[in-house]
């Protein structure tokens, strides 16, 4: 009876927890009429903001995962002085209020900040340009692509990579037969994380480019302009598209050949 | 072949401490030892996977100490055979010859070769998550051998494979050793070094114990620790004693056992091995060495038969085989006699 009880109890606050989530976005699907969303799908404002909201997200995680697999390994495997602190800045855009982010990375991108003078320098100004949303992006969303492709890299048993080195293979060599297809799916699974959170970033892009428009941005500027009518089907429609990408992702990502590992027996 | 010269290594709360081994060309050396003694961490510094903090490791006359783990000529076979899942079995065996940037053919033809001679040739093309035991084993062996290594280090090769299946490893080893292969091969069973080894080292606490042919290491253990992994589950606590010019040791409950004779310390441990001692149903017509009154406690079967514990006042093992117990005719709570000979009981200093 007990247990019955507990049970009831669970299902109804799960329930509650899912109709939370959707609720909100079967509400905004059913007040979105098909003539709206097919006028919104036509739109060329629409049809850019999502294509550069995509492209430049997509961009900003294949780039930055040169850096951050390497760093995710180092994390998994090595041990150094002060790798907890490192740890805590990985995290740390996680943390900060996006706009905030927005407001330190502008700072770093503008004319009188580090990058920003490298790239005046060459003649670039990052600032309302597709390579500054991808430094905002990258800099609120990289800790989900380097954490799960670190847990990626330590359920790697660590005795493959010695037996490989026994065999006389070079460290780069073991990294790239051994780690990295093992570690493949958690990194796809970062990877996929991080160009979402980095397609659905406002706060942070708003700060430094409100020109181009991402998607985000052209939402909140059709909101503001036009109240949320206006808003609404650029919304669906985005949500449409990130969704399908989101699935698509998932499923290249899944289709790469499970491979089981083994827990390390090594004491 | 190979020389360890007083080889440290510090390991958290661990430490290998003055490791010095030396094991000659072709010899087969077998290191016993629990789980945590760093069996697997010795054999890492000899396959160069960590470096010692002091000490040195030669192998062929030449200081590796500090040379990478690629420039030296050692195999080393993981306790749970580390293959590589996301490889075939031929991707697994053919690796260390990319490393080495073989010719494609040379690779074929050296792991078609290798294949054959460890019975595996039928499933090269497999990848190695439905592999049973025995075949995982072969796998790893050959991946090693393919690299033709001069010395071969085995971490705990039995202990993932079915008992059926060892004789057969026993013999792939035995051969490839014939073959003049020298071998370290690292286990916590006694069984595997009486029926492989030329040679026995315990290793105990990151210090090895004791060192000698197998038949010395298990016929006169320096201790209890080693003693254990002779598979001697007798053992006295006793003073020794000079007394009508002979030798005896004194149980703590006043038992007494006639020993030969030695010059001994004031206290000790007598061993006994439990093949070393006689048991019967009636009183022995006559008692040569050491006869002892008991009552049967406890009789279980056991590996190699039926192990009868016998309470004399102190509790022995006797180990009989299924034959020998039925021509007994004894049972629990059954008076019996056990003897045994003077030589048969070890007698080693301090408490071990």
């Amino acid at each position: 009876m007990k247990n019955s009880l507990f049970n009831w109890i669970l299902l109804i606050l799960s329930s509650l927890v899912l109709l939370f989530i959707l609720a909100p976005l079967a509400g905004m699907f059913l007040h979105t009429g098909g003539s709206e969303l097919i006028e919104t799908v036509r739109d060329k404002d629409v049809q850019e903001s999502i294509w550069l909201t995509l492209w430049v997200s997509f961009a900003a995680t294949f780039f930055f995962a040169f850096a951050a697999i390497p760093l995710a390994w180092l994390m998994a495997r090595k041990n150094f002085p002060l790798k907890n602190i490192v740890q805590g800045i990985i995290d740390l855009p996680v943390v900060l209020p996006h706009t905030a982010a927005g407001i330190a990375v502008l700072g770093f991108i503008s004319r009188d900040g580090f990058l920003g003078n490298i790239a005046d320098a060459l003649g670039l100004s990052l600032i309302n340009n597709p390579a500054g949303i991808a430094l905002a992006m990258a800099f609120v969303s990289l800790p989900f692509l380097i954490n799960s492709a670190r847990d990626g890299f330590s359920a790697v048993p660590e005795r493959l990579e010695k037996a490989a080195l026994t065999l006389g293979a070079s460290r780069s060599r073991v990294f790239f037969s051994i780690s990295l297809p093992l570690a493949w799916r958690s990194i796809m699974t970062g990877f996929v994380m991080m160009f979402a959170r980095g397609m659905s970033e406002f706060g942070a892009v708003v700060i430094v480019a409100y020109h181009p428009m991402i998607a985000p941005v052209l939402i909140f500027e059709r909101f503001s302009s036009f109240g949320l009518k206006y808003a609404r089907p650029a919304s669906v429609l985005f949500i449409i598209v990130a969704l399908a990408i989101f699935i698509l992702l998932r499923l290249i990502s899944l289709k790469k050949k499970e491979v089981q590992l083994s827990p390390d027996a090594e004491a | 072949m190979l020389k360890l010269k007083n080889v440290t290594k510090k390991l958290g709360n661990f430490a290998l401490t003055d490791i010095n081994i030396e094991i000659p060309e072709g010899e087969y050396y077998v290191l016993l030892g629990r789980s945590g003694s760093g069996k697997t961490q010795l054999l890492e510094l000899i396959a160069g996977l960590s470096e010692p903090d002091s000490g040195e490791i030669w192998i062929n006359n030449q200081n590796v100490t500090s040379k990478k783990i690629q420039e030296r000529p050692v195999g080393l076979v993981f306790q749970d055979y580390a293959i590589f899942p996301n490889m075939t079995v031929f991707g697994n065996i053919a690796y260390s010859l990319h490393s080495r940037k073989l010719k494609r053919k040379e690779i074929n033809q050296r792991v078609t070769s290798i294949a054959d001679e460890m019975n595996i040739s039928d499933i090269l093309n497999r990848f190695t998550q439905n592999l049973s035991g025995g075949e995982l084993q072969r796998v790893a062996l050959a991946r090693t051998l393919v690299n033709s290594p001069r010395l071969l280090l085995l971490d705990e090769p039995m202990a993932s494979i079915d008992a059926s299946l060892k004789d057969d490893i026993k013999r792939t080893f035995r051969q490839l050793n014939r073959n003049g292969l020298t071998i370290i091969h690292v286990t916590h069973d006694y069984r595997e070094a009486v029926s492989l080894a030329d040679k026995v080292g315990v290793i105990h606490n990151g210090h090895i114990i004791q060192e000698g042919l197998p038949e010395t290491v298990f016929r006169m253990p320096v201790n209890k620790f080693v003693a254990r992994y002779a598979g001697i589950r007798n053992f006295f606590r006793v003073k020794f004693l000079w007394e009508e010019n002979r030798w005896k040791a004194v149980c703590d409950g006043n038992l007494v056992f006639n020993i030969s004779d030695s010059s001994y310390p004031e206290e000790g441990l007598i061993l006994l091995k439990s093949d070393d001692i006689k048991i019967s149903g009636t009183e022995p017509s006559k008692c040569i060495d050491n006869c002892v009154k008991g009552v049967i406690r406890e009789i279980n079967p056991s590996e190699y038969g039926i192990e009868i514990m016998v309470d004399a006042g102190e509790i022995f093992y006797v180990d009989l085989t299924v034959n020998e117990f039925k021509l007994l005719h004894i049972n629990e709570l059954s008076n019996v006699w056990l003897t045994f000979s003077k030589e048969a009981a070890i007698a080693l200093p301090g408490t071990g």
